[in-house]
């Protein structure tokens, strides 16, 4: 059976997540990574959605001296050494950085808005030992900018940047790259993801001001929130349904405040407090209280 | 706050231990250093140091020869809230190492007022006999007919034969057995962990009863009287409202949604059944009654009605232990086995867990009870009945996890969950990746009231199921509070409403004793209790094999309810453990250096 490197992982030295944030935003007019999206930004929603789908390292890659928006504690930031030269650069530049901390990377741009961990996961999970990128086809076209890795392909891709090649498809094309297609079937044979974004809207980028504010008018992912022991004694403990984007949205809906005193479970897994975490449909969350003393 | 007699022993102490010879029946007092004092504080941190100098080395914890101590503290008889505590400090008959277990009630108010710091039994009795103190000469008399009683039932008795104004620390059958989970009680509440019940039952001892005959006066009695108001006023607060309005079994249905409720032996970290055991459920169906020990604003106590009525006194880890460990999940069969375990004078964690074990070893055929099946609420009493009485599986449940699996062997050991014998409270390591470097190194063995490395798990800002470096400093932070808060002492439930714990407790201890104390010192005498109580582990054989988890939590990963797989390897945790033993300063064998040593205050020549 080939190696999987997918997420899940005990080795610390799995899978990795890489958000591309250097673009030029021209046809946007504004930075795409510092866009609001329900109280939080584009940048912060992408990181949140991979971090609950990889196990190893975080990283942005930025152009040079670019600002970014607030990112979670321990997200690394890398630097393009050269601005301008388009997606592959960034690709190189993040995938040299994860030398020696993990074997593939889920790489990404950060107009994602409806990028779903279910997605990151299937795409990952598809990276075994003998491929060197999983290429996700969905809604008519291939995804390069959401699809995973292998980290050693970092020199290869410098080598194509040296040659002036600095086009996706040139490195996807290339004899010493080995490709794997993911059609929609292939893609929604995962029934966690078939459940939960049924129509690959994962894929779905935002490049112009009218796509993003088509986008934002759509209606917060629908989550389940219960609340347990005593944030529960006054009302319904649940699970109830209601709509919300991020942990402090869904917290809202609960009626209870995410302070000292509460966290949030995130499908019986992950545990925060932090508000912008972001919710994807599908989601249940459980809020605690904080003190675990018994 | 007026000048101190230099000569009379600082606010809160009586600067003396009274050291009792029940078989000679003699009593001595043991004079009690200033330095000691401020060193150790009292309770948990006093009691260890105690046991450095007047436990024999390599003592057999059951013998006459090896000392068990009630310790008090400097905010015993305060007005401050849940400070009326006493800890009870032995080498343990489970684990062979320190014990310290505390519990609360007026019993500290009035050992503390016969005028000692501590009380230290030693010897055997003839017989069977309850101690009596108030003041420098202690009585023996018969225990007569309570022996073989539960411990409330001789309390009552003794109460109605000795009069008011005694109180009464006692054990149940369990301790005159010889149990070697075997607690020690007073008024409900118990010394739970780590058999000590047993050795005051190897003393020939029911019950130590004391009453208060001095006084013992604070340095600043009016700046004490308004902190108390203050503190009590934030004990109402939202750190303390899951313990006053559901107690610890709030944590139940919420640990069972984080896949962190050990389950069937620790095959499991959900338990389908959980909500039947909810307290959510137990306050639908049962009438229940809150009640507090003495001094306490809190009142985390909810007791319900076991199905023959009789009163049921209901904790996360009673409802644990006895439940989904066990795989049992009618709540009537849960209340009695808990109210058994009461009137026996058992600890329900180490209870629970050898009966799970017990389970697991019938189900493979490894002892011969194919009564004794998971799931099997009427087998759980049956057990627990044998363990009481010494029948059946009895003598061998009685001896713990760690101790029967030896005795059974085939494999049986990979499959007892104990930490140095001290089996596993209910809290899964491999969700709670802090937690599990807490367990595995905790002096006292497999404890969450001695390590709350779980606040860092489930904080949100760590990933619970990759222990690292952030966890290593959890640990360390949570031990250290537990030290102190163990020696002031002051209820952990209370330890939410501080958020300066270490200012705000120098400037309580400041108004009791006088001391200059401040946050700075009160982190370095948190240091030197945990050293001090390693060091005590070290006199007694303990190596850095000790300090591990069982073979379980390492081979085998447990599903989360998301699906996840979560892992704890080996590795990772002797990665946890080296970080430990560095941020303590430990060589890598986990053994402290000789200069850490010298402030332990434990040469000979050292202040007494």
């Amino acid at each position: 059976m080939a190696a999987r490197v997918g997420h899940g992982s005990a080795s610390g030295n799995g899978s990795a997540g890489v958000v591309l944030a250097g673009g030029r935003s021209s046809r946007m007019g504004t930075p795409k990574a510092a866009l609001e999206w329900h109280g939080s930004t584009l940048l912060r929603r992408t990181l949140g959605v991979l971090a609950r789908a990889v196990s190893g390292p975080l990283l942005v890659v930025r152009a040079p001296g670019q600002a970014l928006p607030a990112i979670p504690p321990g997200v690394g930031v890398v630097d393009d050494p050269e601005e301008g030269l388009g997606p592959l650069q960034g690709l190189a530049a993040g995938l040299t950085a994860l030398e020696g901390r993990a074997v593939g990377a889920f790489v990404c741009s950060t107009d994602l808005p409806f990028l779903h961990p279910g997605f990151v996961r299937r795409v990952l999970d598809a990276l075994t030992g003998d491929l060197d990128v999983v290429l996700p086809v969905a809604r008519g076209h291939p995804q390069p900018l959401a699809a995973a890795y292998r980290v050693s392909l970092a020199p290869l891709i410098a080598e194509l940047l040296a040659a002036g090649q600095r086009r996706p498809a040139f490195l996807l094309s290339h004899p010493r790259c080995r490709t794997l297609r993911l059609g929609e079937a292939e893609l929604l044979a995962d029934p966690v993801l078939a459940a939960a974004d049924p129509a690959l809207e994962s894929v779905i980028n935002v490049n112009s001001p009218d796509e993003y504010r088509s986008a934002r008018m759509r209606p917060a992912p629908q989550v389940s929130v219960q609340r347990f022991g005593v944030l529960a004694s006054n009302g319904h403990p649940g699970p109830r349904m209601v709509r919300a984007a991020t942990l402090a949205a869904a917290a809202a809906a609960a009626g209870v405040a995410l302070d000292r005193h509460v966290v949030a479970a995130l499908n019986g897994d992950q545990i925060s407090r932090d508000g912008e975490t972001p919710l994807t449909s599908g989601d249940c969350v459980a809020f605690l209280s904080a003190e675990a003393g018994g | 706050m007026s000048a101190r007699d230099p000569s009379a022993p600082p606010g809160g102490y009586a600067g003396q231990a009274l050291i009792v010879d029940v078989g000679e029946a003699t009593a001595t007092t043991l004079p009690l250093d200033e330095a000691v004092l401020r060193g150790y504080l009292g309770g948990a941190g006093l009691g260890a140091w105690l046991m450095h100098r007047l436990a024999p080395p390599e003592v057999d914890a059951l013998s006459p020869q090896a000392p068990l101590a009630f310790v008090f503290s400097p905010l015993v008889g305060t007005p401050l809230t849940t400070s009326a505590k006493f800890a009870v400090v032995a080498k343990s008959p489970l684990t062979g190492m320190l014990n310290d277990a505390l519990a609360s009630s007026q019993f500290a108010i009035a050992g503390k007022l016969t005028g000692h710091d501590a009380i230290i039994l030693r010897g055997q009795a003839a017989t069977p006999s309850v101690l009596l103190i108030d003041g420098p000469h202690p009585q023996l008399i018969p225990a007569g007919n309570l022996w073989g009683c539960p411990a409330a039932q001789a309390e009552r008795a003794l109460k109605g034969r000795l009069g008011n104004g005694w109180r009464i620390a006692a054990i149940g059958p369990a301790g005159e057995r010889g149990v070697r989970y075997a607690t020690i009680s007073h008024d409900g509440r118990h010394a739970g962990r780590g058999g000590l019940g047993a050795v005051l039952g190897a003393k020939n001892l029911k019950a130590v009863a004391v009453r208060a005959t001095t006084k013992i006066s604070t340095a600043d009695p009016e700046g004490v009287l308004a902190a108390a108001r203050e503190l009590r006023a934030r004990s109402f607060g939202p750190a303390t409202a899951k313990y006053r309005e559901l107690g610890t079994l709030a944590n139940l249905l919420a640990f069972n949604a984080i896949s962190t409720l050990p389950t069937r032996n620790f095959t499991a970290a959900t338990f389908a059944e959980a909500p039947q055991l909810s307290v959510e459920q137990l306050r639908e169906l049962r009438n229940s009654t809150r009640s507090g020990c003495a001094c306490c604003s809190i009142g985390c106590a909810h007791i319900y009605r076991a199905r023959d009525g009789r009163p049921a006194r209901v904790e996360y880890e009673n409802v644990f232990a006895l439940g989904p460990l066990c795989g049992v999940s009618d709540p009537d069969d849960v209340l009695a086995a808990s109210a058994r375990c009461d009137e026996l004078g058992v600890d329900t964690i180490s209870a629970g867990g050898t009966i799970a074990w017990a389970m697991e070893c019938a189900q493979r055929g490894l002892i011969d009870a194919p009564w004794l099946r998971f799931g099997d609420g009427s087998a759980l009493l049956r057990a627990l009945e044998e363990i009481g009485t010494g029948r059946g599986l009895g003598p061998l449940l009685a001896e713990g996890s760690r101790r029967a699996a030896a005795i059974v062997g085939h494999g049986s050991e990979e499959f007892a969950l104990h930490v140095k014998g001290l089996e596993l409270p209910g809290y899964e390591p491999r969700t709670l990746q802090g937690m599990a470097l807490g367990l595995a190194v905790n002096p006292r063995g497999a404890d969450h009231n001695r390590s709350g490395a779980y606040e860092a798990d489930l904080s949100g800002d760590y990933d619970r199921l990759h222990g690292g470096d952030a966890q290593v400093a959890a640990a360390v932070a949570t031990e250290d509070r537990a030290a102190v808060m163990d020696s002031l002492i002051l209820c952990k439930f209370l330890r939410g409403v501080f958020e300066h714990p270490y200012q705000e407790w120098a400037g309580l201890l400041r108004l009791v004793t006088g001391w200059d104390v401040d946050a700075a010192e009160l982190r370095a005498t948190a240091r030197r209790i945990v050293l001090a109580k390693r060091m005590f582990n070290l006199r007694e054989g303990w190596t850095r094999d000790d300090d591990w988890l069982p073979i379980r939590l390492l081979r085998e990963p447990i599903r989360l309810g998301s699906g996840r797989q979560a892992t704890l390897t080996p590795e990772r945790l002797r990665e946890m453990i080296d970080g430990y033993y560095a941020a303590r300063g430990l060589d890598s064998q986990g053994r402290p250096k000789d200069r850490a040593v010298e402030d332990l205050l434990l040469t000979e020549g050292a202040p007494r």
